[in-house]
């Protein structure tokens, strides 16, 4: 005994549901194949369904006047047939099922039915391709390295929207712990982090910003003022300039340098350095002397952290670039490890890129000192702002031909024209002490004044 | 009709059969006509138990015409192709076209043979004849235009034939594929079924002229009007225009009176037809009724012949349902392959593997 | 106040600018006696007439251009194609004569041209297109796509209203299946060029139109019972213009986009949502754009296929999950 369903019927594509207007036939009827069961009447139309096989109609579900949606379940009726059918004849596959083929009718005397139609053209059984999730192989950019892979990179630099929120609270990503994707921190993750302030154990804690947001006093603007909001690169500078003085103890040291020698070498090796496509300038030879140095006064190299400081294991310099925009502090890292061709190539490099706004979020972050450099229109000697969480900052003053007490060997004096110039260093005194900074300036003049030449 | 005694053997004095067929090819038209409406009355039952799926299109009152013209046609493996509409099921099952293949199409069967992938009757057969069309109107035309025209081009003495109702006459692609194989004398007969309704617009709301034949005369091609549910009448034009295409004479226009007793599909209750008027035809005018009149009047066959006729019929039309009534539907992921050569199968998108 | 479906809803809104302006006229086929082959104009012809309900010959290509002179002219067609599948035999009337008449010739041709679109319903290849992008490149057409009976009848009258020509889709599926109750004396006007918060959430957008909103609807409850996750739908409604504001808006509250449509991947609008996304909120993007499409094989008839084919409410389910997790 099988049991067949019997469902109201879709007549239309939009028709969502039926009523059964009228039962023909009653529980315990004998209904013969395709023999009207019931009326429907919808929107479109109205309609007697036949049975789907003979047999007995054994269970009535949906009443006269009821109304239901297409395909619910309207009646069943028992039959002598084999398995039971579902309704719709065998809705879901499953590959087995397709082997199978309801035999012919007993007493067939007909000629045998006609072999299958030639299939539609689909060529080779195709494998069908599953992935994982979506394919993230991205080329690595950027610094030569192409081997790096796309879940490297996920976990190096995360989103867009996670390097915003890293840049703006100068977070190191890669400081944090990540959930997401790949391991990759998330927004919740930096978030999370920030507000907690506590790194991960042997992670150094990021430069917070002090707690008390800065806020610049108002302002009224008188008729005839121009009103500017500021650009995000301007109210970062702004707040940054005035959390760095509350943060830092700052003092100044300003040290007078000779550079007729490094104008000598410059002039003798400048040709040489254009011809492999750099501009060899005084900026290089100062970087180099302090790329230098710093490794021999690990304290200017430093940070502040809590009661603690960190001393940086790398030396990377930064070299502020003044835009039309605003201030952005490109960072050489692992200064110490480049020659001064080295240095001339990534200072012209960086100030460059920083021009062109090609900078990359990385090449902004983790330096450990910064060298600022007015140029030709600046002034005799400033007092820069300390770029945090550093310790130092290293001001160039204009340089040009002065006079100069000279001492000959015999201890006479004379007036000579040298070439000369400021350096003035602002440096944090809570833990650079005046005879720390002037130990390191004294040993940059030192080097300076007696750059080898075998150095350049 | 009241009773009559008629002779086991075909009565030598019954008239001469018209058209050049002899008295088995008229039984065996009887049986297709037969086929036609006794197929599409199972698919109706099918359709109201919900096993058909989508729409379901009747040739009530039209199988005459179908089964007649196609009838004309060289059938065979590489010969006269033609095209036909939803109400042309008679055509195709008399190219050879399988009731199992019908039934397996309307129930989107995975051994349909489209797979599953297009619905009733739009299906094909280029080998046995029959090119099945899409839903937008008129587009076969030049396509069967072209098919006509690889004949020419290949001095092939084939034909090609094509259905148009009386709504796909105001079509672009009609007038466009009609007058390419006009002036390309192609061997293509054209047959307009002139049924009263598009879906539910009249002819007078179709175009200005009272019979499609007059519109043929704007292609330069000769057109007759036939009374459609006349078999042998559909049968004798058709043939003529047929031979004449395969003469090298060009297109020809036939038009068939006949009526739709059905509405558009199975879901229109067809309330904008007088009901007087369906009856009217249903009991007066029907194709298969006539032509059974026709044979037994004289006496071209027995009553016992056509009873038996009909008792293989519905056996043929029962076996194929049972044979394929609860075949599975196909698999999900056979939707993929072949919407090009290469590459042979789609992508199958990144969600549906998490 | 009674719930009327999404058809009566577009009804009501076409009979009420019908009432308001008789400049409105409607052609297409079956629309006049019949009612249209899903009803929407039953009872127009009656009220309105013959001259301003016309039952055309099957003719798109005619139907769009004398809907296009009568606009010239200062009337307010509304052309019907019977299944939005026919409008390929009017695309050159479409995109070449009626999309850049104003341009080029500085003639005016305010019409709307209607019809069903959408899968879902067993139609096979054409009776189940979803046409919008191969009109959405055209400059000069505007494409509206409502997906709610409040929508119906404030896209159909703003279209009708509006001096540009406007492609009205509306879903076969959603016609009867989804009922709203609608404020009666209330003139029901749904802007051009503005998208709709379908519902409010934190942790990742879905963009979507059409069919699909609803099934977006259905795959958020399910996330934020089963997984916590708070999803926000923005259901666009106008597809040209389309609203950049409402996208950046939702992009930088939540930072993850899935966009869902059922049109095809290839060519579908989710590849030009991702790069208006691209290019004016990269910075808050905490994940890869995805989307979930329709595969990209013509709409096969049996339900199998159909279903395996179109994307279903589970699909974006485990796509949203998946990008929540990112």
């Amino acid at each position: 005994m099988a049991r067949v369903d019997v469902l109201m019927p879709q007549m239309g594509e939009s028709i969502a549901e039926g009523t059964l207007s009228k039962w023909l036939k009653q529980v315990g009827d004998e209904v013969k194949r395709d023999e009207p069961l019931f009326e429907i009447s919808t929107d479109k139309v109205d309609a007697e369904i036949p049975a789907p096989t003979a047999g007995v109609l054994a269970e009535i579900k949906v009443q006269q006047g009821q109304t239901v949606p297409v395909q619910t379940l309207v009646a069943v009726i028992e039959t002598e047939k084999g398995a039971t059918t579902a309704a719709g004849g065998g809705a879901t596959p499953t590959p087995s099922a397709a082997a199978q083929r309801a035999p012919a009718a007993p007493g067939a005397g007909a000629a045998p039915l006609p072999a299958k139609a030639a299939p539609v053209s689909a060529g080779p059984a195709p494998t069908v391709s599953d992935r994982p999730g979506p394919s993230l192989t991205v080329p690595a950019a950027g610094k030569g390295d192409g081997a790096e892979s796309a879940e490297e990179r996920l976990r190096r630099r995360s989103t867009p929207l996670v390097r915003k929120i890293a840049a703006e609270h100068q977070v190191d990503i890669a400081a944090i712990p990540g959930t997401g994707f790949a391991g990759r921190v998330t927004k919740q993750d930096i978030l999370g982090y920030i507000e907690r302030g506590a790194p991960a154990p042997g992670v150094s804690r990021p430069a917070a910003a002090p707690a008390g947001a800065v806020e610049h006093p108002a302002v009224e603007p008188w008729p005839g003022d121009r009103v500017e909001p500021w650009s995000k690169i301007r109210k970062i500078t702004a707040d940054h300039m005035i959390t760095s003085r509350r943060v830092s103890a700052h003092v100044a040291s300003f040290f007078e340098i000779d550079y007729t020698r490094v104008a000598q070498l410059r002039a003798k090796h400048k040709a040489a350095y254009a011809e492999r496509g750099v501009n060899l300038t005084y900026l290089a030879f100062i970087a180099r002397a302090c790329a230098e140095q710093l490794r021999q006064h690990p304290i200017v190299n430093a940070a502040v952290s809590g009661d603690s400081t960190i001393y940086r294991r790398d030396i990377n310099i930064g070299i502020a670039v003044a835009l039309d925009w605003g201030l952005i502090v490109p960072v050489i890292k692992h200064a110490d490890e480049l020659s001064l061709l080295g240095l001339a190539r990534a200072i012209n490099d960086l100030g460059e890129r920083a021009r062109t706004k090609k900078l990359t979020p990385d090449e902004i972050q983790r330096g450990t000192f910064t060298i600022t450099n007015p140029g030709g229109f600046g002034p005799y000697a400033g007092i820069p702002i300390i770029n945090q969480p550093q310790v130092a900052i290293l001001g160039v003053g204009t340089i040009e031909k002065r006079p100069k007490v000279i001492t000959a060997a015999d201890g006479s004096d004379a007036i000579a024209i040298r070439t000369m110039g400021m350096l003035t260093m602002a440096y944090d005194h809570r833990v650079v002490d005046g005879a720390d900074a002037d130990k390191f300036l004294a040993d940059v003049k030192r080097m300076l004044q007696e750059f080898p030449e075998g150095a350049v | 009709m009241g009773p009559r005694t008629v002779p086991a053997v075909p009565n030598p004095a019954a008239p001469p059969i018209p058209a050049g067929l002899e008295r088995w090819q008229l039984l065996e038209l009887y049986r297709y006509l037969r086929l036609t409406r006794t197929l599409e009355e199972r698919l109706t039952a099918l359709y109201r138990q919900s096993k058909v799926i989508g729409g379901l299109f009747r040739s009530l009152g039209q199988e005459g015409e179908s089964v007649a013209s196609a009838y004309a046609l060289e059938r065979g493996r590489h010969q006269d192709i033609l095209s036909p509409l939803i109400r042309n099921l008679g055509s195709m099952l008399v190219m050879g076209a399988q009731p199992i293949e019908i039934l397996r199409q309307y129930m989107a069967k995975a051994d349909s043979p489209t797979h599953g992938r297009e619905l009733n009757v739009h299906f094909n057969d280029l080998e046995k004849g029959y090119l099945g069309q899409i839903s937008h109107l008129g587009d076969m035309v030049p396509v069967m235009a072209g098919i006509a025209l690889t004949f020419k081009m290949r001095g092939e003495r084939r034909v090609g034939l094509v259905y148009v109702g009386d709504g796909a006459t105001s079509t672009g692609t009609f007038h466009e594929g009609l007058n390419f194989a006009a002036v390309q004398r192609l061997p293509l007969v054209v047959i307009g079924e002139f049924n009263g309704y598009a879906y539910s617009t009249p002819p007078t709301k179709q175009f200005a002229v009272r019979d499609l034949a007059e519109k043929a005369k704007g292609y330069g091609i000769p057109a007759v009007t036939v009374d459609g549910n006349d078999v042998l009448a559909v049968y004798g034009a058709t043939k003529h225009a047929v031979d004449r295409a395969r003469q090298g004479k060009g297109v020809h226009f036939i038009e068939v009176k006949t009526f739709r007793r059905k509405g558009h599909a199975e879901h229109d209750d067809q309330h904008y037809v007088p009901k007087e008027e369906i009856e009217r035809w249903a009991r007066t005018n029907d194709p298969i009724d006539r032509f059974t009149a026709t044979l037994l009047d004289h006496a071209w066959a027995e009553p016992a012949e056509l009873t038996r006729l009909d008792g293989q019929v519905k056996d043929e039309v029962d076996q194929a349902t049972d044979a394929c009534v609860d075949e599975p539907l196909p698999a999900p992921d056979t939707a993929l392959p072949g919407v090009f050569v290469e590459p042979a199968t789609a992508e199958r998108l990144w969600f549906r593997s998490l | 106040m009674a719930e009327i479906t999404f058809l009566e809803a577009l009804k009501q809104g076409l009979w009420e600018e019908m009432e308001r302006d008789e400049r409105v006229f409607i052609l297409g086929e079956d629309v006049g006696a019949y009612g249209g082959a899903f009803k929407v104009t039953e009872g127009f012809q009656q009220r309105f007439g013959e001259a301003r309900v016309i039952d055309t010959p099957i003719a798109e290509a005619a139907i769009v251009g004398a809907a296009a002179g009568a606009a010239h002219m200062g009337m307010r067609p509304v052309a019907e194609m019977q299944f939005i599948d026919f409008i390929s035999c009017a695309y050159d009337m479409l995109t070449n004569y009626v999309a850049t008449a104003r341009y080029r010739a500085g003639l005016s041709t305010p019409m709307v041209v209607r019809g069903p679109c959408g899968g879902y319903v067993r139609g096979g290849p054409f009776h189940s297109q979803n046409p919008e992008a191969a009109f959405f490149h055209t400059p000069g057409l505007k494409i509206v796509y409502p997906a709610t009976a409040r929508d119906a009848k404030g896209l159909i009258k703003s279209a009708i209203r509006d001096e540009d020509p406007v492609l009205y889709l509306e879903h076969k599926w959603l016609y009867r299946r989804i009922k709203e109750s609608l404020p009666e004396g209330e003139e029901i006007l749904t802007p051009i060029g503005q998208a709709r918060l379908a519902r409010e959430g934190q942790d990742l957008s879905i963009i979507t139109y059409g069919a699909t909103v609803w099934k977006s609807l259905e795959a958020a409850d399910q996330l934020a019972r089963e997984d916590g996750v708070s999803v926000e739908i923005l259901d666009l409604r106008s597809l040209v213009p389309m609203d950049d504001a409402a996208i950046v808006a939702t992009v930088r509250k939540t930072g993850k986009v899935l966009i869902v449509h059922e049109d095809t991947r290839t060519g579908g609008l989710a590849g030009e949502i991702t790069a208006r996304i691209n290019e004016q909120a990269f910075a808050w993007l905490d994940g890869p754009i995805m989307r979930v499409t329709a595969h990209d094989v013509p709409i096969p008839y049996a339900p199998t296929l159909e279903d395996f084919v179109l994307p279903q409410t589970d699909d974006i389910v485990k796509a949203a999950r998946w990008l929540a997790k990112y």
